[in-house]
């Protein structure tokens, strides 16, 4: 019986063959196998949200997610988030405040990002909503939760300004 | 933490799942989202020999309407929250899906996945019970269909056999004169229900309620169907009928003995009473 595999998937655009352990998880293997550092792991089960990335563009847990489940899939680490989309959020938290210490901000932005995108006219209890999935500890999750707002308004700023021009 | 070693498969159709199911048996564990199993298996509170990953089977991701909604064990929380796959509920199965944990668990988490961890605490066993839904299940063996509502033995245990896998979930329509309401009493959104409540009303050509289905999720060690409640609706008053039906749900369910019991049964009639009245609430087509 098969204990070890080796996979091929693209991670930030790049393919990538790796021969790993089968229980190796997809945030174990960003971390440990291919150093991609800025996924973090806060409860290994699930809950904290800290070790959310894209898979196929979706925001999935790391933690709970086995590296070989996800042969031949796409992911997307917050260290190859660099779309537009991204810049509008990172302005946002900036300029909201919507960090403190870090940790949880990597998975902040990926979790931010897909609300901007995917609930457009999320108000802000659906906002608090959506993040609940992602717990902070340092900030009380105002900042964050404006910055969510502030991304969305430049995000429908930029979408007129595209229509315009 | 980290899960103890595992063998892992990746089969590409279901009759390999079955071979496999009938060589290993209860030594493996099929792997869908794995929402719920990597958790387990990453607080090593289980220890299968092998995992089987079906989540290259397109077969089993598949969704229909055919007098009902088919729907392939591996749909995921998000595709019915999203509406994307047929809704034979009028809305209830998007609504409840859109609660389930957070969505990047419901990008993963699969209904067919949720049916058979078969946790007390959760949506779809309560609710897929509610709705009168079948798993179909097959084997080497054998297809059958088994009844959500028998599914259950008790806290994560069903009458699935080991060496049978869920292919779908026939969800039945349902009738136009039936009103949903569903309430989930949980401190923070998104975590496991302190209390489940789905309420399926039927009203007759007057609008007079003439039957109402109640179920209770996070109660008991499965669901649990609350009877009786039609009489109450018609009996009491608007101002008197929470009253009772809080009174007829403690009643109904087992003894209190701890404050911390009692208050969780006192939970229990709150969320009943806001499922009734959101039936109640709502429009018919």
């Amino acid at each position: 019986m098969k204990h070890e595999s080796t996979i091929t998937l693209k991670v930030n655009g790049r393919p990538t063959t790796v021969t790993i352990p089968v229980r190796t998880s997809l945030a174990d293997l960003l971390r440990d196998h291919l150093d991609l550092t800025g996924t973090h792991l806060g409860c290994e089960h699930g809950v904290c949200g800290a070790c959310t990335v894209l898979v196929d563009e979706e925001p999935v847990r790391s933690c709970i997610t086995l590296a070989a489940s996800c042969e031949d899939r796409s992911v997307t680490t917050i260290e190859g988030l660099d779309d537009e989309l991204t810049e509008i959020v990172r302005e946002a938290f900036s300029a909201k405040h919507g960090l403190q210490c870090g940790f949880c901000t990597p998975a902040m932005l990926v979790a931010a990002r897909d609300i901007v995108q995917r609930v457009p006219d999320a108000n802000e209890q659906e906002i608090r909503d959506e993040l609940a999935g992602n717990i902070c500890r340092c900030t009380g999750y105002v900042g964050i939760v404006q910055a969510v707002a502030a991304a969305q308004e430049r995000s429908r700023e930029r979408q007129c300004m595209e229509v315009t021009e | 933490m980290k899960p103890p070693p595992f063998a892992y498969e990746r089969p590409q159709d279901i009759e390999h799942v079955l071979a496999l199911l009938a060589e290993h048996g209860d030594e493996a564990k099929v792997l869908a989202g794995g929402q719920s199993l990597v958790p387990v298996l990453n607080l090593r509170l289980s220890y299968p020999a092998i995992l089987l990953d079906v989540g290259d089977i397109s077969e089993l991701r598949d969704a229909r309407f055919g007098g009902g909604a088919q729907l392939g064990a591996t749909v995921t929380h998000s595709a019915i929250e999203d509406d994307t796959v047929p809704d034979p509920s009028r809305g209830l199965l998007p609504h409840v899906a859109h609660g389930i944990g957070y969505r990047a668990i419901r990008n993963r988490g699969t209904v067919g996945g949720s049916l058979v961890h078969a946790d007390p605490s959760a949506e779809w066993p309560v609710v897929m019970s509610a709705l009168g839904a079948e798993v179909v299940v097959r084997s080497q063996r054998a297809e059958r269909s088994i009844p959500v509502r028998d599914l259950y033995r008790g806290h994560f245990t069903t009458t699935i056999e080991p060496d049978e896998l869920v292919i779908r979930v026939d969800v039945p329509s349902v009738g136009p004169r039936m009103r949903w309401g569903f309430h989930k009493q949980a401190r923070k959104v998104g975590e496991f229900a302190e209390s489940l409540a789905v309420a399926l009303l039927s009203h007759d050509a007057e609008g007079e309620v003439d039957g109402l289905d109640l179920w209770l999720g996070a109660a008991a060690d499965v669901p649990v169907r609350v009877e009786g409640l039609a009489d109450i609706l018609r009996s009491e008053s608007h101002a008197t009928r929470d009253r009772a039906i809080q009174a007829h749900v403690a009643g109904v369910l087992p003894g209190a003995q701890t404050p911390e019991e009692r208050y969780l049964r006192h939970l229990h009639g709150i969320a009943a009473c806001r499922a009734i009245g959101q039936a109640l609430g709502q429009e018919t087509p």
